[in-house]
């Protein structure tokens, strides 16, 4: 059973990378050998992402509405009696906040402290968990010890805990970290006897300002919710922190990692935590908390549930933002291997996939075709993000560079140029709405920034597309290369958050 | 997700699918170069003919039918056969040719030249002249019989530099020097040059040219080609090649560089390589008593640095024989 096992797995690693490197590779060699095969390949995509972004830009605009009407409710008035048909009051409601920590700064880790502070909820049921790893140094726990002496008067509990580095079974990851947290949390709770299931969790990166209204609004969808221990929260993550000091490379991805969290609170059949996101306590501890051994915790806790719940856990989305750091440094190179870095991170999500599917394997509760739509829907997600922008900017030349005179002197080869042109224009409306929709989450100018930096905000949507198949598609491709091949990322890449003095 | 998000999500969804399956067929038969007659319900194979002229902006008749647009222009939707094409602007003559399109392909016709009908022409000077010369460089000569003439390229700045009128009747070539300080003219037997910036500040009327022949041969010459250093000039005769060096005066050199067996056919001068490429129906070195080749073969002459130095050294060692007195 253990080399089925084995055998397994292994496979269910392959098999993204597998289809990722036969679609390059087989479009590479048939634009030399079948120009023409290529080229109506190539169209055919072009038309089908083209309707594809489209549709999703419609789900961004409507998501986007949603997110503008929700700003104008008093989600705390909303509380007020909400819960009781539920089984739940708001005054019965605890809060916490784990901030699994390396080696942030203290100013990083003090803005959002104060953020939290200066949320419209009572900081009595608030508990404040900074978990610091051992092998961070001494200097983060200082800073922990600065922030629990500033801070721990302001909430009902503060707690700082250090992770010790080693414990068996445990990798280097953030998830053995916010395990680690949440099991301090856990005997706090246990010795004040409160009930896990009045208990909210929200795991924040170290650099997570929360909005004003967010822990109103996540109460209100857990009192709310008559199946909360079955759901995770997801609030939509902005990257406004530093957003007008980041590189243009740096905030086009991050926002467009932005808009498709966005999109995909439209699509709730294939929504998956991501980043910040709450969820109850006492389904953490029901499932034993997050994967030590996994580097995509944020995903990985939801389909952790999925399984441990025979598929029976949704993700429900709060239109209300947490707003992180763009991961930006001063120079470009620097910014791009720093972007890289971190989205080969987020890309090794695909480890999701094999990991799934063992679970479906071993689990006969979950309906055939509920396995087959969700095993489907996360295939696609990776193998799309490593091909799609590889496919449109690099492979779609091809046929005309490498077909020769004769291929020129076809009816496609001559139409090819321009028909992608003609496609491109259409795309010009996702652009228009991502620029809109940016002008729009945009935080205030900051005093020291110019105000011609509004126009580089409105042109770097030009250049998305290469910066996509540069930042975005290749980290994929690197990302599912590894696990294919076996070479599992046993370090944990911390993107360095820091704020300029 | 509220109901009306789920309502206008599917709404969007089922438009995005029909939109694509409509789609596709459309622009992937326009891509290969199909066209579907909705009427008949029937796919015709087509082709295309791209069309453009300069000047552009011309009108575009298809077998008497003016086309919409004007070059560049792009006819779609062509039935395979041939058509005559004719490309017409006003000003300038037409163009006319029978352009056969083939099915899913593209026929270009894009390097049409409209020539236009009236040329213009001006009289540059109003001084009678004999012969002229032009240089890149510093303009017109006017070989005239009251002497050397100087203009720009409008024929302005019109300037005497040399009063010498002595030009021969037959002049058989002229070619400026790469330095474009001089010009050499040749009949057939005798070699002219003529030096535009001569150092006459001894001479009691300095004049701005000087013209000098510098060599006269004994057989015919049939090409004269300057040395890319401009201080020496490659003579081809009926019988010869020589290499005659300008400076000197009377005592200056000429080398012959080879002799032919048979009456040059086939000539040209490498000016970038310093090589002369010529036809002869002799080897360079025939076996003792095997009868010459009757067949032409092609040679060249490689006159580059190591021709100098060469030169040189059998300047040294000779002073008669081979070297002739120009």
């Amino acid at each position: 059973m253990r080399d089925n096992n084995y055998f397994y797995r292994r496979l269910f690693e392959m098999i993204p990378g597998f289809l990722t490197w036969l679609t390059l590779g087989s479009l590479f060699i048939f634009a030399f050998i079948k120009p023409l095969w290529v080229a109506i390949f190539v169209i055919t995509f072009d038309i089908y992402w083209v309707i594809r972004v489209g549709y999703l830009t419609l789900l961004l605009l409507f998501a986007y509405r949603r997110l503008e009407k929700a700003k104008k409710i008093d989600w705390l008035k909303k509380c007020e009696g909400a819960g009781t048909q539920y089984g739940l009051q708001l005054s019965d409601l605890y809060q916490a906040v784990l901030f699994p920590i390396y080696k942030e700064d203290f100013s990083v880790l003090n803005q959002s402290l104060s953020a939290i502070e200066q949320a419209n909820y009572s900081k009595e049921k608030i508990i404040i968990v900074l978990s610091v790893e051992e092998r961070g140094g001494d200097a983060v726990w200082e800073n922990a010890s600065r922030l629990l002496e500033k801070y721990s008067a302001s909430f009902f509990k503060f707690i700082i805990t250090k992770h010790p580095d080693g414990l068996p079974n445990e990798m280097q990851f953030k998830g053995a970290n916010a395990t680690w947290g949440a099991k301090v949390l856990k005997d706090f709770v246990d010795s004040k006897k409160i009930d896990y299931e009045k208990i909210v969790i929200s795991c924040f990166d170290a650099d997570t300002c929360a909005e004003r209204e967010y822990f109103s609004c996540l109460a209100y969808h857990y009192i709310t919710n008559p199946r909360r221990t079955r759901s995770s929260y997801q609030p939509i993550p902005v990257y406004n922190n530093n957003i007008w000091q980041a590189r243009s490379i740096a905030r086009i991805l991050e926002l467009g990692a932005s808009f498709m969290q966005m999109i995909e609170t439209m699509r709730l059949e294939k929504f998956v935590t991501f980043s910040s996101h709450s969820m109850s306590f006492k389904t953490l501890v029901d499932i034993d908390y997050w994967p030590v051994d996994m580097i995509s915790d944020d995903s990985a806790i939801y389909w952790k549930c999925f399984l441990h719940f025979n598929g029976d856990y949704s993700v429900m989305p709060m239109y209300v933002t947490v707003s992180m750091d763009v991961a930006t440094e001063k120079g470009v190179l620097d910014t791009m291997v720093k972007q890289y870095k971190q989205k080969r991170r987020w890309a090794w999500g695909v480890e999701n996939f094999p990991y799934v599917m063992m679970g479906f394997l071993h689990n006969d509760k979950i309906p055939i075709s509920k396995k087959l739509r969700r095993a489907f829907h996360l295939l696609e997600g990776h193998y799309t993000w490593a091909v799609w922008a590889i496919i449109v900017t690099f492979i779609a030349p091809l046929p005309l560079i490498f077909g020769g005179g004769l291929f020129r002197q076809t009816a496609i080869g001559y139409n090819l140029p321009s028909v992608s042109a003609t496609l491109f224009r259409v795309s010009l409306f996702t652009l228009g709405t991502c620029i809109f929709i940016t002008m729009r989450l945009l935080p205030p100018r900051p005093s020291g920034v110019k105000p011609q930096k509004m126009i580089v905000l409105i042109l770097q949507w030009f250049v998305s597309p290469l910066v996509a198949a540069v930042l975005g598609s290749t980290p994929a491709i690197d990302a599912q290369t590894h696990l294919m091949l076996g070479k599992y990322i046993v370090h944990f890449n911390v993107t360095k958050k820091s704020r300029e003095k | 997700m509220q109901k009306s998000d789920r309502i206008k999500r599917a709404i969007a969804f089922y438009v995005s699918v029909v939109l694509f399956f409509i789609t596709l067929p459309i622009v992937l038969s326009y891509s290969l170069g199909y066209k579907i007659d909705f009427i008949a319900l029937k796919i015709y194979k087509t082709g295309i003919l791209y069309i453009n002229s300069r000047p552009s902006g011309a009108s575009i008749y298809i077998d008497g039918n003016k086309f919409r647009d004007v070059t560049p222009a792009q006819i779609e939707n062509m039935r395979p056969g041939t058509y005559k094409v004719e490309v017409r602007r006003q000003g300038f003559y037409p163009w006319e040719k029978d352009l056969e399109v083939l099915p899913n392909m593209v026929t270009r016709a894009d390097k049409i030249i409209l020539f236009p009908v009236t040329q213009e022409m001006n009289r540059v000077s109003d001084y009678p002249i004999t012969d002229f010369m032009i240089s890149e460089k510093s303009g017109i000569y006017y070989l005239t019989r009251d002497g050397l003439f100087r203009s720009n390229f409008d024929g302005g700045a019109f300037k005497r530099l040399s009063a010498y009128s002595d030009w021969p009747s037959q002049i058989m070539g002229k070619k400026i020097s790469p330095d474009n300080n001089k010009f050499l003219y040749f009949t057939k037997t005798n070699i002219f040059i003529a030096y535009l910036n001569p150092d006459n500040s001894i001479a009691e009327e300095p004049e701005l040219a000087r013209i000098e022949e510098i060599f006269v041969s004994r057989s015919r010459i049939v090409d004269v080609f300057w040395y890319s250093d401009s201080g020496y000039i490659i003579v081809v005769t009926e019988r010869e090649i020589k290499a005659v060096e300008l400076r000197g005066g009377k005592s200056r050199n000429v080398v012959t560089l080879f002799k032919f067996n048979s009456k040059p056919k086939g000539l040209y001068y490498d000016e970038y390589n310093d090589s002369i490429y010529f036809s002869d129906n002799s080897v360079m070195d025939i076996p003792s008593g095997a009868a010459p080749s009757s067949e032409n073969y092609l040679y060249r002459l490689d006159l580059r640095q190591k021709f100098l130095d060469s030169l040189k050294q059998l300047l040294m060692k000779k002073e008669t024989g081979d070297i002739d007195e120009g």
